[in-house]
């Protein structure tokens, strides 16, 4: 059930078709389609071999060949053109022996590995010459070998990345690889070597191939030229049966395969399940390699009781008799309202809306919420912050969009998805890219211009792009005026100064966002987690309404995590929007009148001990949340602590009672993402040790309560497609908003910007149990740009100590290409560097210091 | 008096002539063998066992490639390969259930290394199931180099008096 | 002090006003700018600077009809016309001066000896097709002509016959000198324009075709240095003149490169249509067969092109007659093989080239020439097998015309053309393991 998109969208130009013949049937294709593309889309099957549906033919493999009629010369479908009134055949005898001819020229050097070779049973020469081929070879030479820096080794293979193993001699020199790497993901890590009958697919000389796509290099390899470290030598693929899902470690909702050995309930492989409209097949190795912690053996086998101050082991019916016991305890001394519950944004809409149910019916208040990772969250319903996320978009209008503004989000790092998207809509569509950040970055490589702004002016250089069009006359004068009564600064010159941007830039920006045909407006984490944010948004919604962004566009607020749509959805806010209270209300006959409390708040009344109890599902907000010192004073004076997880975390460390949790992989669910798309998947294994799903974990607290949740499966399902079912994307204020603007106060000794967020590798502090994940990075650093190394005189890969008014740590460091403006990174996914220990919940930017440790 | 002629005629002589028969049978060779004390050669292709067989140097020549697990027709192969030490793929479970096994040799034509072949001995009964699941040390064939009770014995003389480490 | 010592019929150039592409290659001086305008060159450039419009040079240059001399002989007018009027994007120009094939050494003379020449013609087709900025992509190897263009490109510059506002005609001429790393699939034009990009040399597909997406995936025209450099010509003293030069279809003047068993092995200019017979033979040119032995076989145009046999080398050097015998122009290197050369140690030659140029992309080519070597060199060294020769011919007829550029049809033209017309020799080596003729690899 996929919600309206918006309708604004202008039709789209009839395209012309063409008619032609193919195989006896007529048939007409829009103008601009490749033969092979009409036959694909018709069902006619023409092997390829270099052919992929997102990347530009090279035809260089020759194998789909089709004869045209009046042609002299075969045709490669690849790049033909259907002309008007042509006649192709698809089959007949010389296309034939051509195909023939060339499964003999690619097995004259194919090494007969096929026993030894990862990829048999799926290997798309094995199939194609069993389909088209020869039984017999007529080569009878030695076949040629390449064995240049893989002396030592039996079958020639060579690790060329921590995951990715490339054996020579098998490859066909499809190119698939070094095209996807180059045009797809931007990378040049892999690359082609020597010439002809000797080229040579290999990693960039003293490099290795550790860009953060590469598992796809993978599975896109017709052959088993590259292999992943992680399959081999595992099974044989016939051996293991599929399971759909999606990723459960960002909000694009990736379309995924589990390859899963039923016998054994073991999931073996992660691979990519093309889905068009939201990954177009690729997929970070984030959610490749991210199915290892199902399987690992750190996982939490049984429930934990503190005994004594030290956690021992239990069954389910100890804890939850304790559980009970405990939460009566509390509800007798202070009543139900002091109970707090924090649950984790990537659980399924089942588990999240039996949590706001058991909250809100059985413990009668407001105390939930899932955004643990944001500080200072805004308290009202109504907040700007919120109109702005409600924003309804599709990704895949980003496709043929020709201008895209991308503010404050670190693309590589969180949303690697979009990132792919747009580098297609640069490579296909020559998009206009502008980068508008607070430090230079990767994914602003196909920008046209890159606006790096000072910390923490964003709000200021969004005004500046409105004073920039008011000056230029792009827009309408007297809408001019009134945009500029709601913010300080008054002219462009001003407004530049302050945020330390190039008027040239900015005015080339606003000329850009006017002159637009169809616009995308993304933003990301770095303002969606900064204190300023609902300041941000006005400023944001004040710029839509000056230039009509919307009525052209789409403005795209990104959510993070696997389920942030649809926690939103499920009511797990404090304070949800008023359709939804009224569409709860009607379906539990009641509605808890508590005053709502969000995550700061509920911290700040643990602290007080004003809350004594707390379910946490799935978090760790010690890790995670930007104040160590603040979440360890609250957790920690709880009476009562209850925490479910899949591991051993630093929250489970000091709770009560922990409860084994199962992954995204063993149960069934249903998740919204960032786009508002609802999937549901199956569960792939069966539960490991005694794990149950988040679901089933409050239905026995539930029950142990002596309350009913749910009388059915039906019921619970029809309240949540009730609850999906509320479009309430929050119409747009009439006037322009008040944005204020404070300067920052810096003090003395910390000077130095930090930047906190998530490796490219790695997705909170779930992965880090993962063995292959680990092996492109097990460690935090501190990542900064050569000249701030220089200033501090600090060589890469030295360690340093990083001090705050509250805390420091110790970490190497590495030197990168970006990062410019004299900012430093730093990852928040390992537990051996405590980085949040460093953060101060009510700055807006968070400074440090930096020394050489030996200082 | 005919039938007493009759009766006379069958006892002395067509009685004695049958006991003959069994008399010469009782010189002549006899067709069985005296099993378990011989035992006939069986044909150079009889399927008995499984061997798991090795190079001349050593190596074993199994791959663990699936696909003897893959012809078998009673499913009775199960493996997991591994990487050995120098890179190479090597069997690290390899076993056949043999009560399943309807010894076809199915498993031998697939083989594309010549590794798996079945021999000619017959006698391994038992009395648990459990051993009957054979697994990969049960089958391999004695190492050339390594199992040779003779060299084993050369070794162990030279490693005593200090000249082998 | 020129580099490169070769032999030419400058001398009867100079005396001919019929020839105008050699006339002044044997002064030393001609690549000075004063010499060469004090020649007469230059005088084209400012004529069509003066006042002739970009479509008056394209049809002066259509009705002359010369075809492009790099070896595919696509007429040059033809191909001006083909850049589309109403794009936004530039034009470019691309000289191709990566001369690789093998038997070919013309292009060099005249880049060496004459550079202004060629900047004059590249200059004049820049005009005619609207671009600002043209390309001269020079073979890596050839460091002397790189050397010797960058001096006449910047006295060009220095005396405003380059640069902005040439002459006062509000028109701009940049040009930029592309040296390459030593890739034969550099001259074919895709390969060329994808080498100049920065990426590696290898073909594009076409569709889309160079003169709609070219350089940079704008309208490019590739031509080569001796089509370029008789361009001049043609406009100074109009498309009629050239016309009446050479035969009716084929007009113009050639310069042939004549190597091989020949007393005189140099690069001649004459007119299309010459006696190949004269030119082998004949005093003032070839020479005649080294060491006045007989003459076994002759490759007219390269070694792409098909063999022509003795009793076939009453022919005259143009595209038509040519083709009638079962051959091609080509780039116009004559190879010339005596008595006693063995024809499979040639392809041997020929064919370890073309494996080793291949750039890889496609399929049929990389695998094939790989695959034509190492049966052809097995033959050659004695160990050939009955069946072979049927195998060549079947993985040559798979190579031709399946490829994306025509270097696989290169490769195997000589080894067909060989084995129709010289099969007894390839027989010979199978069965007994040696050469038919009692051939030494010298030359002499």
């Amino acid at each position: 059930m996929t919600e309206d998109v918006k309708t604004k969208e202008q039709a789209k130009p009839e395209v012309p078709m063409v008619s032609f013949t193919i195989d006896g049937r007529q048939e007409s294709v829009p103008k601009g389609t490749t033969v092979l593309e009409a036959a694909k889309e018709l069902g006619i099957h023409i092997p390829t071999f270099c052919w992929h549906p997102k990347l530009k033919s090279v035809g260089s493999c020759r194998m789909c060949y089709v004869e045209i009629e009046k042609w002299p010369k075969l045709a490669v479908s690849c790049a033909t053109e259907v002309m008007p009134d042509m006649v192709v055949f698809t089959n007949s005898e010389k296309v034939k022996q051509g195909r023939k001819a060339i499964l003999e020229f690619i097995l004259a050097n194919h090494p007969l590995d096929c026993p030894t070779c990862d990829k048999g049973g799926e290997c798309d020469l094995q199939n194609l010459t069993f389909a088209h081929g020869i039984d017999d070879n007529r080569f009878d030479f030695q076949k040629n070998r390449f064995t240049s820096s893989t002396e030592g080794t039996t079958f020639d293979d060579k690790r060329i990345g921590p995951e990715i193993i490339l054996n020579r001699n098998r490859c066909i020199l499809c190119y698939k690889c070094v095209r996807a790497n180059k045009e797809a993901f931007g990378e040049y890590d892999l690359g082609v070597y020597e010439r002809g009958n000797i080229a040579e697919i290999n990693s960039a000389p003293g490099k290795q191939v550790t860009n953060p796509f590469s598992g796809n290099l993978v599975q896109i390899c017709p052959v088993g030229a590259l292999t992943g470290a992680d399959w081999r030598y595992k099974i044989r693929v016939w051996l293991t049966k599929t399971s759909p899902s999606i990723c459960n470690f960002s909000s694009s909702g990736a379309n995924i395969l589990f390859y899963k050995d039923e016998n054994k309930n073991k999931i073996h492989r992660v691979t990519a399940r093309r889905n068009d409209a939201i990954d177009d097949g690729w997929i970070p190795d984030i959610t490749r390699y991210g199915y290892q912690i199902v399987g690992s053996d750190e996982r939490l086998k049984t429930p934990l009781i503190k005994k004594e101050g030290k956690q021992v082991e239990a069954t389910w019916d100890e804890a939850l008799d304790l559980i009970a016991k405990k939460l009566n305890e509390i509800n007798e001394k202070k009543g139900r309202v002091c109970i707090g519950g924090m649950a984790a944004p990537h659980i399924d809409n089942a588990g999240l809306y039996s949590f706001s149910k058991l909250f809100r019916t059985v413990f009668k208040n407001n105390n939930v919420d899932h955004r643990s990772n944001y500080r200072m969250l805004p308290k009202e319903a109504g907040s700007h912050y919120i109109t702005l996320c409600n924003r309804k978009f599709r990704i895949s209008d980003i496709d043929d969009s020709d201008v895209i503004v991308i503010f404050g989000s670190d693309l590589l790092k969180e949303h690697h998805n979009l990132y792919l998207r747009i580098r297609k809509a640069y490579n296909f569509n020559n998009s206009r890219i502008f980068s508008v950040n607070p430090y230079s970055m990767k994914s602003s490589d196909v920008s046209e211009a890159e606006l790096v702004y000072n910390v923490g002016t964003d709000e200021v250089l969004v005004n500046a792009i409105g004073l920039a069009a008011i000056e230029m006359e792009l827009v309408d004068n007297t809408i001019g005026q009134k945009f500029k009564e709601k913010i300080i600064h008054k002219t462009l010159s001003e407004a530049s100064g302050v945020c330390g941007v190039d008027e040239d830039l900015i005015k080339l920006i606003a000329r850009a966002i006017a002159n637009s045909k169809k616009i995308s407006f993304i933003c990301g984490e770095l303002f969606s987690r900064s204190l300023a944010r609902d300041n941000i948004s006005s400023a944001i919604l004040n710029i839509n309404k000056l230039f009509g962004i919307e009525n052209k566009g789409q403005i795209i607020a990104l959510a993070r995590y696997a389920n942030s749509c649809g926690a939103n959805k499920m009511a797990i806010l404090p304070n949800p929007s008023k359709a939804v209270v009224d569409k709860l209300t009607e379906l539990w006959g009641e509605y808890p009148e508590a005053e709502p409390k969000n995550t700061d708040a509920m911290l700040a009344l643990m602290r007080k001990e004003e809350i004594n109890g707390a379910l946490i599902m799935g978090m760790n907000p010690i890790m995670m949340y930007p104040d160590r010192q603040f979440v360890t004073e609250g957790l920690e004076r709880l009476d009562f602590l209850i925490a479910c997880d899949m591991f051993e975390t630093e929250t489970t460390e000091i709770a009560d009672v922990v409860l084994p949790m199962s992954s995204w992989a063993e149960y069934p669910g249903s998740y919204v993402n960032q786009e508002g798309i609802l999937q549901t998947v199956p569960a792939a294994v069966k539960k490991l040790h005694q794990s149950k799903s988040p679901f089933e974990i409050v239905k026995c607290i539930a029950e142990k309560l002596e309350a009913q949740l749910f009388e059915s499966d039906e019921q619970l399902n029809n309240e949540i497609e009730q609850l999906l079912s509320i479009n309430d994307s929050d119409i747009l204020p009439d006037e322009f908003l008040k944005v204020k603007f404070n300067p920052e106060e810096i003090e003395d000794d910390y000077l130095i910007p930090l930047f906190i967020g998530d490796d490219p590798h790695h997705s909170g502090y779930l992965t880090q149990k993962s063995n292959s994940l680990n092996n492109f990075r097990s460690e935090a650093y501190l990542e900064l740009s050569p000249e701030l190394a220089q200033k501090l005189g600090i060589e890469g890969g030295e360690s340093v100590r990083v001090e705050s008014p509250v805390g420091k740590i110790i970490v190497p460091t590495i030197i990168s290409d970006y990062l410019d403006n004299d900012v430093v990174f730093i990852p928040r996914n390992f537990s051996t560097t405590p980085v949040t220990s460093l953060l101060m919940r009510k700055h807006r930017i968070d400074r440090v210091k930096i020394s050489r440790v030996d200082e | 008096m005919k039938e007493i002629i009759k009766a006379v005629i069958n006892v002395f002589i067509e009685m004695p002539r049958g006991m003959l028969v069994t008399l010469k049978h009782l010189f002549k060779k006899p067709v069985t063998l005296d099993y378990p004390k011989k035992k006939k050669p069986m044909a150079p292709r009889y399927r008995g066992r499984h061997y798991l067989e090795r190079y001349d140097d050593g190596t074993e020549r199994c791959v663990c490639c699936g696909l003897c697990a893959a012809a078998c027709p009673a499913d009775a192969i199960y493996m997991e390969p591994e990487e050995s030490d120098n890179g190479e793929r090597k069997a690290k479970i390899y076993e056949i259930n043999l009560l399943r096994c309807i010894f076809c040799g199915f498993c031998e034509e697939a083989c594309p290394e010549e590794a798996v072949f079945l021999g000619q001995e017959y006698e391994f009964s038992s009395s648990t199931r459990d051993s009957f699941i054979w697994k990969k040390d049960d089958m391999l064939v004695p190492h050339p180099r390594k199992d040779n009770p003779f060299k084993k014995i050369i070794r162990r003389v030279r490693k005593v008096y200090g000249v082998m480490e | 002090m020129f580099y490169s010592p070769v032999i030419t019929n400058a001398a009867e150039a100079a005396k001919s006003d019929r020839l105008h592409l050699f006339k002044y290659v044997e002064d030393p001086d001609q690549d000075k700018l004063d010499t060469f305008v004090k020649h007469g060159g230059y005088a084209a450039w400012r004529k069509v600077l003066d006042g002739m419009k970009p479509d008056e040079v394209i049809a002066e240059v259509k009705t002359s009809g010369p075809r492009g001399r790099g070896g595919a002989g696509f007429p040059t007018g033809m191909k001006w016309g083909f850049i589309p009027k109403d794009s936004p994007k530039p034009r470019y120009l691309c000289c191709n001066a990566d001369e690789s094939e093998p038997g070919t050494c013309k292009d060099r003379v005249l880049m060496e000896r004459d550079p202004h020449g060629v900047i004059e013609g590249m200059a004049i087709a820049s005009y005619a097709i609207g671009c600002h900025l043209m390309f001269i992509y020079i073979r890596g190897e050839f460091f002397f002509c790189a050397q010797q263009i960058e001096a006449a490109m910047k006295e060009a510059y220095a005396k405003g016959y380059l640069g902005k506002n040439i002459f006062g005609s509000g028109y701009d001429l940049e040009m930029i000198v592309h040296t390459g790393g030593g890739a034969y699939i550099c001259g074919e034009e895709t390969a060329l324009l994808n080498s100049i990009e920065g990426h590696r040399g290898m073909s594009r597909i076409r569709p889309p075709f160079p003169a709609i997406e070219g350089l940079y995936a704008c309208p490019t025209i590739v031509n080569n240095v001796e089509s370029l450099a008789s361009v001049p010509h043609i406009i100074n003293r109009g498309g009629e003149w050239y016309k009446t030069l050479g035969t009716e279809k084929s007009c113009g003047s050639k310069i042939f490169s004549l190597s091989g068993h020949v007393k005189r092995p140099g690069n001649y200019e004459v007119e299309l249509g010459f006696s190949l017979k004269k030119l082998i033979y004949d005093e003032a040119y070839g020479g005649g067969i080294l060491g006045d032995k007989k003459l076994k076989g002759v490759i007219p145009g390269g070694s792409s092109t098909p063999f022509l046999l003795p009793d076939m080398i009453d022919v005259n050097l143009d595209y038509e007659s040519l083709v009638e015998k079962g051959s091609m122009l080509g780039s116009g290197a004559v190879i010339v093989f005596h008595e006693d050369t063995c024809i499979v140690w040639v392809i041997k030659k020929l064919i370890h080239f073309y494996r080793h140029e291949s750039c890889g992309k496609c399929t049929p080519c990389r695998e094939g020439t790989g695959w034509l070597e190492k049966i052809i060199n097995r033959i050659e060294a004695g160990q050939g097998k009955p069946g072979d020769l049927e195998k060549i011919d079947d993985i040559c007829n798979n190579i031709m015309g399946r490829t994306i550029c025509p270097l696989g049809d290169a490769a195997v033209m000589p080894i067909q053309s060989s084995l129709k017309l010289f099969r007894d020799e390839w027989q010979y080596h199978i069965e007994h393991g040696k050469c038919m003729v009692k051939s030494d690899f010298s030359f002499g």
